[in-house]
């Protein structure tokens, strides 16, 4: 899988073969993340404060027991309106080992994508770093960016894990 | 072989460990003096259990050391070698490399061969030695009994098939080496491929020794019944035809004494014979006598006698047998030899060999079926317990706490239902309430031990320590049964063994200069553990020479650090937890370089407890240590902030109160400090800390929490207090990263997670402040 996703070159067979991606949406854009690093969905609820954090930190909730750190990609990256409604979504991933929360504005679906279907994204300069950019895709008009959310969430720029450990 | 043997490494890594550790226990209680056979028969046991299952595992070498071990421990614990403290040193070092060897082979750290080598030499030293004593304490008596040498060679016929491991391993190699270490080795016959192949193999062995010197050997390698040893002859000539002794043959190397060969003699007589038999408790060869009444005789002989005896006709009325039987564990070798014996010794009493097989057999497995009678008794009699992971014990100490936060939410949502909840449900969550508590004291004491577990290697340090420094000490530990959490007595051994090197070093003074100080020589060092509070306190105590309050006073001026006579002698004494403090007046390689006690406080630290150290000069010192029962489970505070709760861990808190106007003096304006009794302490806002919007900025309106960090005091600004809970603690790390301030983090009783308060960094984050503004 790893391999799949991560070797854009490959050919032939493989191409054909489809893995599943969760799309959800940040703003006006939709966003598809390799669907075996999610480990459920749940809604927002006011997590705990972290002092001294980037402001992207919303901070740490309990999920059954383990401490979650909560994410919002949405503050990230400059992207839609920053409010939390009953309706805000948190996506629990399992990343690296890790389990890291994200907040998204919603999520739309599960799709799958050969990777034929994933096109090499434009070099382009913004916000958000190319590097994390596995390809982009279409599907019944609409495009997705296709994410590798492990490397990510691993990258010195989340903040998410010290830096001993993000540098390896 | 159809069974995956990698699935049971884990099993006996751990026994096997457990093993070495009963092995070095009952060593350490062995009074050299007067072993008690029991103890050295549970010593030989562990030895032997080690053995078989490294055997049954393949791993060779383990098997191969601790084979040379047992043999020396077999032949102790039989009596035939009196037990001499050299001997319980090798076994110790033996046991460490063994320790070494099985976490190699757990893939920590590397065996260095050449100490294995070593050792296996050094035992099988120790073993031959006395041997050798023996042999010529015996040789010296022979003579005086019969005023004439005695001196003999035997030559053994070695057949064997090894098992594969043991082709595969050193097996085969390693009893080639040690028989030609016991006399001159011929390999008759060798599989094709060599010593690492399984295959017929026949070795003829030239010694002055028993069979039983090597039987051992040889059965390790090969399975029971593919091995057989023939006697081929004895070698030897005669220089008297009427008395025959022998010097040694030509060809035979090793001239030592002990073992008599005594030639055929004319009248048979069967009341000798029989009498030697009987008071001999070594080991004979007696050769079906002529008549039926002798046979007879020579039967009940090898009864009695508990060697294995190979009679042969005794023809002739000799006091001599008797008596070399009689001193004991020598080999009597009658055999109705021709006078003389010719010079190319194996030929000459070939068929005497069939008759001597059959009977030795017998009582070679006898002992053995004993000694694993003994060991599967005592694996009986082993407490009935169940070995069960940590990850498993601690998936089940997470659920339980799943469970009392659950419980929390469902009382506190009865409570808020106040009036209208119905009278069952209260019972009823009142019920589940004390339920939860009681499961959760019994899960965690599931990852309790006692303290046994450390106080138990402790003995070893003292005896090796005192030892190298030339210091009598003497170890009394007390309340070995305190329990405390698993994490905690893996972490506590080092920092402990420190301080114990440390009163062994400093504090212990040498036996003169006890002597002088009108103490006993022997210096005792006291280990202790109880419980106090919620804490457990662990003594170090010696009676040695106190620690120099002038002398660290003086050492401290030197190093630039700031002190005064007015400080306490707590104070002072905390003066050898800095770094690089040493008041030792010469180094050593046991301490004196002033790295250690600056690790033992940190690392006490991290564990969340304390050193405190008592001391008066001439009478001795007492280190103490305070840490939580538990990691896992942590006395707080709870307080508020804004509108976010933090846990202050209790043990850090002296005191909280409502200053007042006024009670706030500023430093240049920007450090702010508050005087408490009498004594400024700089003022910690946590809120500015933590850029929270507070309830309220006036310092009226909030509330002061002096703290004290080791020695830092500092006073933090807060809210309100809002209670007391024992929390347990979360890491912050596992899913995150550290965060400056805080040191993990827990969940309430309402589900949602508080983050606990890192004291030493606030109370840290402060002074730096304060020496800013300053």
């Amino acid at each position: 899988m790893e391999a799949m996703t991560q070797s854009a070159s490959a050919t032939g067979e493989e191409d054909l073969v489809a893995s599943e991606y969760l799309t959800f949406t940040l703003g006006s854009e939709e966003y598809a993340i390799d669907i075996l690093k999610v480990q459920e969905i749940r809604g927002y609820e006011q997590p705990t404060l972290i002092a001294n954090s980037p402001p992207f930190i919303k901070g740490v909730i309990n999920l059954r027991g383990t401490i979650v750190p909560i994410v919002d990609l949405r503050i990230k990256f400059n992207l839609g309106k920053i409010e939390y409604t009953p309706f805000t979504v948190v996506i629990i991933l399992n990343v690296a080992g890790r389990v890291i929360g994200t907040v998204v504005d919603s999520v739309s679906d599960v799709i799958s994508l050969t990777r034929a279907q994933i096109r090499p994204a434009p070099d382009f300069s913004g916000s958000f770093d190319t590097r994390y950019i596995l390809g982009l895709a279409t599907v019944d008009g609409r495009m997705m960016i296709v994410t590798d959310i492990e490397r990510l969430m691993t990258s010195a720029d989340m903040e998410l894990i010290d830096d001993a450990s993000a540098a390896s | 072989m159809a069974i995956d043997m990698s699935q049971f490494y884990q099993v006996f890594f751990d026994e096997s460990a457990e093993h070495l550790a009963a092995m070095e226990g009952l060593l350490l209680d062995l009074d050299v003096e007067n072993p008690d056979s029991e103890q050295l028969n549970a010593i030989f046991r562990a030895a032997h259990s080690i053995k078989g299952s490294a055997g049954t595992f393949g791993f060779t070498d383990l098997a191969d050391t601790t084979h040379i071990l047992e043999n020396l421990l077999d032949r102790i614990r039989k009596q035939e070698l009196g037990l001499r403290a050299e001997m319980v040193d090798a076994f110790l070092e033996c046991g460490d490399l063994l320790r070494e060897m099985l976490e190699a082979h757990q893939g920590r750290g590397e065996v260095d061969a050449g100490a294995v080598a070593a050792i296996c030499a050094r035992l099988r030293e120790l073993s031959t030695d006395q041997a050798r004593e023996a042999a010529v304490s015996q040789a010296e008596a022979a003579p005086v009994a019969h005023g004439l040498p005695a001196r003999g060679l035997r030559v053994f016929d070695i057949q064997f098939v090894p098992t594969a491991i043991s082709a595969q391993g050193d097996g085969v190699r390693n009893l080639l080496d040690e028989l030609k270490s016991l006399g001159a080795l011929e390999v008759l016959a060798q599989p094709d491929a060599g010593a690492a192949a399984v295959g017929y193999w026949q070795v003829r062995l030239t010694s002055d020794v028993g069979q039983e010197a090597f039987a051992d050997q040889i059965d390790f390698i090969a399975d029971n019944g593919a091995w057989r040893v023939l006697e081929s002859s004895a070698v030897g000539q005669s220089d008297d035809s009427g008395f025959g002794f022998f010097d040694d043959s030509p060809g035979a190397p090793e001239a030592d004494a002990g073992y008599g060969f005594f030639e055929p003699l004319e009248q048979p007589s069967p009341a000798n014979a029989s009498s030697s038999a009987a008071d001999g408790d070594g080991y004979g060869f007696f050769e079906p006598l002529p008549t039926a009444e002798t046979s007879e005789v020579a039967a009940v002989a090898v009864e009695e006698g508990d060697g294995y005896g190979f009679f042969e006709p005794v023809a002739e009325p000799v006091s001599t047998p008797p008596a070399v039987a009689e001193e004991g564990d020598g080999f009597g070798f009658f055999a109705p030899l021709p006078p003389v014996v010719p010079e190319p010794p194996p030929v000459v009493v070939e068929p005497l060999a069939p008759a001597v097989v059959q009977p030795i057999e017998k009582p070679v497995a006898e002992p053995r079926a004993r000694a694993s009678k003994a060991a599967s008794a005592a694996a009986a009699s082993g407490d009935s317990s169940i070995r069960v992971s940590i990850e498993k014990v601690d998936q089940l100490i997470n659920l339980v706490g799943e469970l009392v936060i659950t419980q929390a939410m469902l009382l506190q949502t009865a409570t808020q239902m106040q009036e209208s909840a119905p009278e069952r449900l209260v019972n009823g969550l009142a019920q589940l309430e004390r339920n939860t508590r009681d499961l959760q004291e019994s899960v965690m004491s599931i990852r309790m031990m006692p303290i046994s577990f450390v106080f138990s290697r402790f003995p070893r340090v003292v005896r090796d320590l005192s030892g190298k420094l030339g210091k009598k000490v003497e170890l009394k530990t007390t309340g070995e049964t305190t329990e405390l959490d698993k994490s905690l007595i893996e972490r506590i051994a080092d920092p402990l063994t420190h301080l114990i090197r440390n009163s062994l070093d400093h504090g212990i003074e040498s036996p003169e200069a006890r002597i002088a100080a009108g103490k006993s020589p022997v210096g005792t060092i006291t280990l202790k553990a109880y419980h106090q509070g919620g804490n457990i306190v662990i003594e170090v105590g010696d009676d040695g020479a106190g620690l120099p309050r002038n002398k660290i006073l003086a050492k401290a001026r030197e190093r630039g650090l700031q002190v005064s006579e007015q400080m306490t002698d707590q104070e002072v004494f905390h003066l050898i937890f800095e770094a690089g403090f040493s008041t030792a007046d010469q180094v050593t390689d046991v301490s004196g370089r002033g790295v250690g006690m600056d690790v033992v406080r940190r690392n006490i630290q991290s564990m969340g407890g304390r050193v405190e150290i008592d001391s008066m000069l001439g009478v001795g010192t007492r280190m103490t240590v305070r840490l939580p029962l538990t990691l896992a489970i942590l006395d707080g505070m709870s307080i508020a902030v804004g509108d976010q709760t933090y846990i202050l861990p209790l043990s850090y808190v002296i005191e909280s109160f409502q200053p007042r106007m006024g009670d706030i003096k500023t430093l240049s304006n920007q450090a702010r400090v508050i005087q408490v009794r009498g004594e400024y302490l700089p003022v910690v806002v946590l809120h500015e800390l933590f850029n929270i919007k507070p309830q309220s900025a006036d310092f009226t309106q909030g509330i002061m929490v002096v703290i004290d960090a080791d020695g830092i005091k500092a006073a933090l600004f807060v809210d309100a207090l809002v209670g007391q809970h024992q929390v347990v603690i979360k890491s912050l790390e596992a899913n995150y990263r550290r965060v400056n301030g805080i040191s993990g983090a827990t969940i309430m009783g309402d589900g949602h997670v508080a983050l606990i308060l890192d004291v030493s960094a606030i109370a840290g984050m402060a002074k730096s402040s304060v020496q800013k503004a300053g």
